[in-house]
C-alpha cells in the first residue's frame, strides 16, 4: 500500500532544501488535493497560508474522525505514524509555524501514546511543537472551525466561513489544517516519483466477509471492490458512510468518484453495504440517531430538526405514521440539508433524502 | 460592487453582508439572532435569501461580484417557514409577554403560516432569581441573551450547556441566576425576542396593596419612565408623557404620587457634598457614584478593590423610599407600617435591591415601565386621552438635574453643577456639559475647580466599563451605569430599545432639561425644605443614617 510507505524524514529533508515555495509547487503539479471530502488542492491551501502576513502560523491535524464505518485515521495511526509526524514537520516548516496540534478523537485515546511516542522520536530538535489534544468525543468537532474552537477552549460550534482558517484561523492566526490522510500523503508525494494521486483508502464494512481498509484508484470499479468484500448475502444498497447518501445496488455499475449524483457524495470514500435482509428504515432510523446525538445545537435546523426526524422515523416504523407524515419527513429533511450552518447539518439528512427517493417503498409500506 | 438584488441591478459597498443591503432598500427580512453591531452568529437560520440559487443566511454571508440575490420565493418562504414552525414547536405560549411583542409571532405572521405540524416538546423548568425569571420551555436558543450578557455588559452569567437537542442556556454548571455572578440587569431580557426571560413581577402585589383600603401607597417614577412609557401606547419614541403617567397613576388609586427627581436631586446633594469632602482631603479618587445597583453588583462581584472608591449613597429611589417613610410619614401623621412605597423604575436590578439586607429596603415593591403599562392597562385607563397632572406634594418637586439621571452622562453633569458652586461658592454660569452627552461608550472631559483641574468621566455598558476601569486613576469623578444608554436604556423599559429609541429618549431628557427653571438640585425648594426640617445639612449624622449604604464582597462566579 502507498500510504505506508516510510520516507524516513528524508521528504523532510528534501523539503527542507528545496524551500517552501517549491514544495508548494511539488504539491500543486503532483495534484495531491484533501482527502477530507472537500478535495481542494493541498498545494493551494497551503499557500494561502503562507501567503497571510502574519508572525505566527499554526498547523492542525485534523483525527478528529467520527463518521460510522470510518476508520482510515486508525488505521494510519497505528501503522505508519512516523509519516504523518513528518507531514506535519513539512507543513509547519513551509509555514514556518513554530507549534502544530492533533486533534485526536477522544475515542482514540488508545492511540494517544503512540503518537506521543512518535512525535517524541521524530519531532527531536525539529523546533516545532506538536501537542496532542483530545476531542470530547464530538463528531461536529471535525468540522474545521469547530476544531479551531475547540483548541481556543471554547465549545467546539462551527462557525460559518469566510473568514477562511487558512488565513483567520486558531486565535486568529493563519492556520494550515489537514486530515492524517492528506498529511500522510505529503512527503509520500514529494519524496516518491512514482507516487500516485489517484490512490484513496476506502473503509469498509457491512454485513461482509472482508471488511476493512483498501486502497484503490479513484475510477476502480465498485462492483468490483463489493466482489472482494465477499458480502454475505444479496446486496441491496450501498451507503456512503453516513453523510454520503446511499444508492441501490442495481444502479451501481459507475465508479466511486462518478456517483456524485444529487444528495449523494462519495466524500471521504467510506463504504457500508447493506443487503437484503436488512431494513433501509431501520438504517435511517439508526443514522438519524446519530445525527440527533452529534448535532452540536447551534443551528434550528440541526438543533430542532435531526430530532423531530427520530420521532418521524420513529412513528413510521411503529405503523401509525400517514402519508402526511412522509411528506412532512421530507420537506424537513430538504429544509436541514439545504439550511443547516455547517457540514455536519448539511449531510445529515442526505441518507433519508436518497433513501426516499430510491427505497420509498419501505417507508410507503409501513404508512396507515 | 455590481449586483443584481431582485431582479435590479444595484451598486453596493464591499464588506457589507446581504442584510445590511436589504436595509438600505427597504427589504424586510425576518432576523431572529442578529444583534446589531455583533459579529453574527447565523444560528437561528430565518434570514435565508437565495445567493446565486443556493440558499444563505443574509446575516452572515456577503455578496460578490455579478451575483444574483432573490429576498423572496416559494422556495425561501418554505425554508422560512419549517425553521420558524421547528423553533415554534419548542416555543411554549404563555402569558407573560404580549403577542405583539413576541418577534418569533412577528414572523409567523409575516409568513402567512397556519400551522404548526410538530408536537410540543416540554423541555427544562423555570429559573426563578430575584429579578430575573428563565423559562426554558419559551426559549428558542437564539442566543441574544448570552451574547448581550457577555459581550455588551461584560458578565458572562449565561452560556449555552448541552448538546444538539439538549442545547438550553443556563448558568455555569446550571446554577440558578441568583447563585451566580449575574447583575441583574435586565439586558438579557430586553434582548429576547420571544419573551423567555422576564422581570419577576410585582403587579399582583401592588393590585393588592391599592384594594386594601387601610394602606396609604405611595408611589415615586424614575426619571427615564417618563420618556419611554409613551411608546406602550403607540407613541413615538421619545415622548415626554410625565403628566399623563401621573394622571393615569392617580387614576389608578394611588394616594400619593411623588417624583423619584426629587430622590435625584437628594442623591447629588449628598455626593457632591462627599466630593467636595475629597477635594479637601486629597481623595481617595477616583470616587464613583452608586446609583445604578447594577453597577453595584457588577463592583461586588469583580472590582474588590474599588471598595475605598465608591461614593456610599443610595440609589434615588431608596432616599425617596425611606424619605417617605420618615420625614413625610412624621409631617402627615402616616403611621409608617400603614405606608406602602412603590417605586416605578425602568430597572430590574432594582427588584433585587429592594432586598438587600444592607439597605433594609423602604420600598415595597418596583414595577418596570413595562408592568406599568400593564398596570395602566388593567386599570381601563385610556393612557393617550389623559389630561396632564402634577405630582404631589411634598416629595414632587424636581430640577432638571435630577431628570437627568435618567440619562448616561446625566448624573455626573448634575453632580458638577451643584460640586462647583459648593466647592467655589460662586454660580456655574455654563450649566451645560455637552462633552458628556451621548451615546458613545465612554465620555469625558475637564473642570477647573477652584485652580484644580477635575478630570471626569461617565460610562455604560459593562464591557465599556471594564475598559475605563483599566485607566481608572486617571480620573477623579467617574459616573458609571451598567445599562447601555443609562437608564432610558435599561432592562425595564419598553420593547424594543435600539440604539436609535436610546437616543429618541436621551433627546426627550435634555429637551425637558432645559426647558425647566430650576436645573441644579441644591436650587429645589423641596430639598431646601427636607434639610431645613429634617436632615440639618448632607452628610449630617442623620443624613448619614438614613441616605448611605455599603457593600459587600460578592463571589466572582
Ligand atoms: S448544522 Fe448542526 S452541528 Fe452544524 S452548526 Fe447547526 S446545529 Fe451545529
Ligand atoms: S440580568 Fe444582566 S447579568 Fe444577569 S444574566 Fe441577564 S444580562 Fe446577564
Ligand atoms: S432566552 Fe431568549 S434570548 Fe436567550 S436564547 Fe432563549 S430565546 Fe434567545
Ligand atoms: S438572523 Fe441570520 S441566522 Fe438568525
Amino acid at each position: 500500500m502507498q500510504i505506508l510507505r516510510k520516507t524516513n524524514l528524508k521528504a523532510l529533508e528534501k523539503a527542507k532544501k528545496l524551500g517552501a515555495k517549491k514544495v508548494i509547487d511539488i504539491l500543486k503539479k503532483k495534484n495531491l488535493t484533501g482527502r477530507g471530502g472537500a478535495a481542494f488542492p493541498t498545494g493551494k491551501k497551503w499557500e494561502f497560508t503562507l501567503n497571510a502576513k502574519s508572525d505566527t502560523k499554526y498547523v492542525i491535524c485534523n483525527a478528529n474522525e467520527g463518521e460510522p464505518g470510518t476508520f482510515k485515521d486508525r488505521f494510519i495511526i497505528k501503522n505508519n505514524p512516523e509519516t504523518l509526524i513528518e507531514g506535519i514537520l513539512i507543513a509547519a516548516y513551509v509555514i514556518k509555524a513554530k507549534q502544530a496540534f492533533i486533534y485526536l478523537r477522544g475515542e482514540y485515546d488508545n492511540l494517544r501514546n503512540l503518537l506521543q511516542k512518535t512525535i517524541n522520536k521524530v519531532v527531536k530538535k525539529s523546533g516545532v511543537d506538536i501537542k496532542i489534544i483530545s476531542g470530547a468525543g464530538a463528531y461536529v468537532c471535525g468540522e474545521e472551525t469547530a476544531i479551531i474552537q475547540s483548541i481556543e477552549g471554547q465549545r467546539g460550534h462551527p462557525q460559518y466561513k469566510p473568514p477562511y482558517p487558512a488565513v483567520d484561523g486558531l486565535f486568529g492566526k493563519p492556520t494550515i489544517i489537514n486530515n492524517i490522510e492528506t498529511l500522510t500523503n505529503v512527503p509520500q508525494a514529494i519524496l516518491f516519483n512514482d507516487w500516485d494521486p489517484n490512490l484513496r483508502l476506502m473503509s469498509l464494512s457491512g454485513n461482509i466477509a472482508n471488511p476493512g481498509i483498501y486502497e484503490l484508484p479513484v475510477g476502480y470499479k465498485l462492483t468490483d471492490l463489493i466482489k472482494k468484500a465477499k458480502p454475505k448475502n444479496k446486496v441491496k444498497a450501498i451507503y456512503f458512510g453516513c453523510f454520503g447518501g446511499c444508492m441501490p445496488y442495481s444502479k451501481i455499475e459507475l465508479t466511486p468518484d462518478s456517483i456524485c449524483g444529487k444528495n449523494c457524495i462519495i466524500g471521504s470514500y467510506t463504504i457500508i453495504v447493506v443487503d437484503e435482509k436488512q431494513s433501509i428504515l431501520d438504517t435511517a432510523l439508526s443514522i438519524a440517531h446519530f445525527y440527533c446525538h452529534e448535532s452540536c445545537g447551534k443551528c434550528t435546523p440541526c438543533r430542532e430538526g435531526t430530532i423531530r426526524v427520530c420521532h418521524l422515523l420513529e412513528k413510521i416504523k411503529s405503523g401509525k405514521a400517514t402519508k402526511q407524515d412522509l411528506e412532512i419527513l421530507e420537506d424537513l429533511a430538504m429544509n436541514i440539508h439545504e439550511t443547516s450552518l455547517c457540514g455536519l447539518g448539511q449531510t445529515s439528512t442526505n441518507h433519508l433524502l436518497t433513501a426516499l427517493e430510491f427505497f420509498r417503498k419501505e417507508f410507503e409500506e409501513k404508512l396507515r | 460592487m455590481k449586483i443584481i438584488l431582485n431582479g435590479k441591478n444595484i451598486k453596493c459597498k464591499e464588506g457589507k453582508t446581504i442584510l445590511d443591503i436589504c436595509k438600505e432598500h427597504n427589504i424586510k427580512i425576518p432576523t431572529l439572532c442578529f444583534i446589531e453591531g455583533l459579529k453574527p452568529e447565523a444560528r437561528c437560520r430565518l434570514c435565508l435569501v437565495e445567493l446565486d440559487n443556493k440558499l444563505v443566511t443574509s446575516c452572515s454571508t456577503y455578496p460578490y461580484e455579478g451575483c444574483k440575490i432573490i429576498t423572496d420565493s416559494k422556495r425561501i418562504r418554505k425554508a422560512r417557514s419549517i425553521n420558524a414552525e421547528l423553533l415554534m414547536a419548542g416555543h411554549v405560549k404563555t402569558l407573560s409577554v404580549d403577542e405583539m411583542e413576541n418577534d418569533l409571532y412577528k414572523v409567523i405572521r409575516d409568513l402567512g403560516m397556519t400551522r404548526i405540524r410538530f408536537e410540543p416538546i416540554i423541555k427544562y423548568k423555570q429559573d426563578l432569581s430575584e429579578s430575573i425569571i428563565r423559562d426554558d420551555n419559551k426559549c428558542i436558543n437564539c442566543g441574544k441573551c448570552i451574547r448581550v450578557c457577555g459581550e455588551i455588559m461584560g458578565v458572562h452569567a449565561i452560556s449555552f450547556q448541552g448538546r444538539g437537542h439538549y442545547e438550553h442556556v443556563s448558568p455555569y454548571n446550571n446554577h440558578p441566576l441568583n447563585n451566580v455572578a449575574c447583575i441583574k440587569c435586565g439586558q438579557c431580557i430586553a434582548a429576547c425576542p420571544v419573551g423567555a426571560i422576564y422581570e419577576r413581577e410585582h403587579l399582583f402585589e401592588v393590585i393588592q396593596a391599592l384594594k386594601n383600603k387601610k394602606k396609604h401607597v405611595v408611589v415615586q417614577t424614575a426619571p427615564s419612565v417618563r420618556v419611554a412609557l409613551g411608546e406602550e401606547f403607540g407613541m413615538p419614541p421619545g415622548s415626554l408623557v410625565t403628566g399623563k403617567m401621573v394622571a393615569a397613576l392617580r387614576k389608578i388609586g394611588f394616594d400619593r404620587i411623588f417624583d423619584t427627581d426629587l430622590g435625584a436631586d437628594m442623591t447629588i446633594m449628598e455626593e457632591a457634598s462627599e466630593f467636595v469632602k475629597r477635594l479637601k482631603k486629597n481623595g481617595p479618587f477616583p470616587m464613583i457614584t452608586t446609583c445604578c445597583p447594577a453597577w453595584i453588583k457588577f463592583m461586588e462581584h469583580f472590582y474588590h478593590n474599588l471598595f475605598p472608591n465608591m461614593s456610599s449613597c443610595k440609589s434615588p429611589h431608596e432616599m425617596l423610599g425611606i424619605l417617605t417613610k420618615t420625614y413625610y410619614a412624621k409631617k402627615f401623621g402616616i403611621k409608617k407600617k400603614d405606608i406602602v412605597v412603590v417605586s416605578v423604575m425602568p430597572c430590574t436590578a432594582k427588584k433585587f435591591e429592594s432586598t438587600r439586607p444592607e439597605i433594609d429596603s423602604d420600598v415595597d415593591y418596583v414595577l418596570t415601565t413595562r408592568e406599568l403599562s400593564k398596570l395602566i392597562r388593567y386599570s381601563k385607563v385610556d393612557f393617550k386621552k389623559l389630561k396632564d397632572e402634577e405630582f404631589d406634594n411634598p416629595l414632587g418637586i424636581s430640577t432638571g438635574a435630577g431628570l437627568m439621571f435618567g440619562a448616561t452622562g446625566g448624573v455626573m453633569e448634575a453632580a458638577l453643577r451643584t460640586t462647583y458652586e459648593f466647592a467655589t461658592g460662586k454660580t456655574l454660569k455654563k450649566v451645560e456639559f455637552n462633552e458628556i452627552r451621548g451615546i458613545e461608550g465612554v465620555k469625558k472631559g475637564t473642570i477647573k475647580i477652584k485652580g484644580k483641574t477635575i478630570r471626569f468621566a461617565a460610562v455604560h455598558g459593562g464591557s465599556n466599563i471594564r475598559k475605563l476601569l483599566k485607566e481608572k486613576d486617571k480620573y477623579h469623578f467617574i459616573e458609571i451605569m451598567a445599562c447601555p444608554g443609562g437608564c432610558i436604556g435599561g432592562g425595564g423599559q419598553p420593547w424594543p430599545t435600539t440604539k436609535e429609541v436610546i437616543k429618541k429618549r436621551m433627546e426627550a431628557i435634555y429637551k425637558a432639561d432645559r426647558n425647566l427653571p430650576l436645573r441644579k438640585s441644591h436650587e429645589n425648594p423641596a430639598v431646601k425644605q427636607i434639610y431645613a426640617e429634617f436632615l440639618g445639612k448632607p452628610l449630617s449624622k442623620k443624613a448619614k443614617k438614613i441616605l448611605h449604604t455599603h457593600f459587600v464582597k460578592r463571589s466572582e462566579f
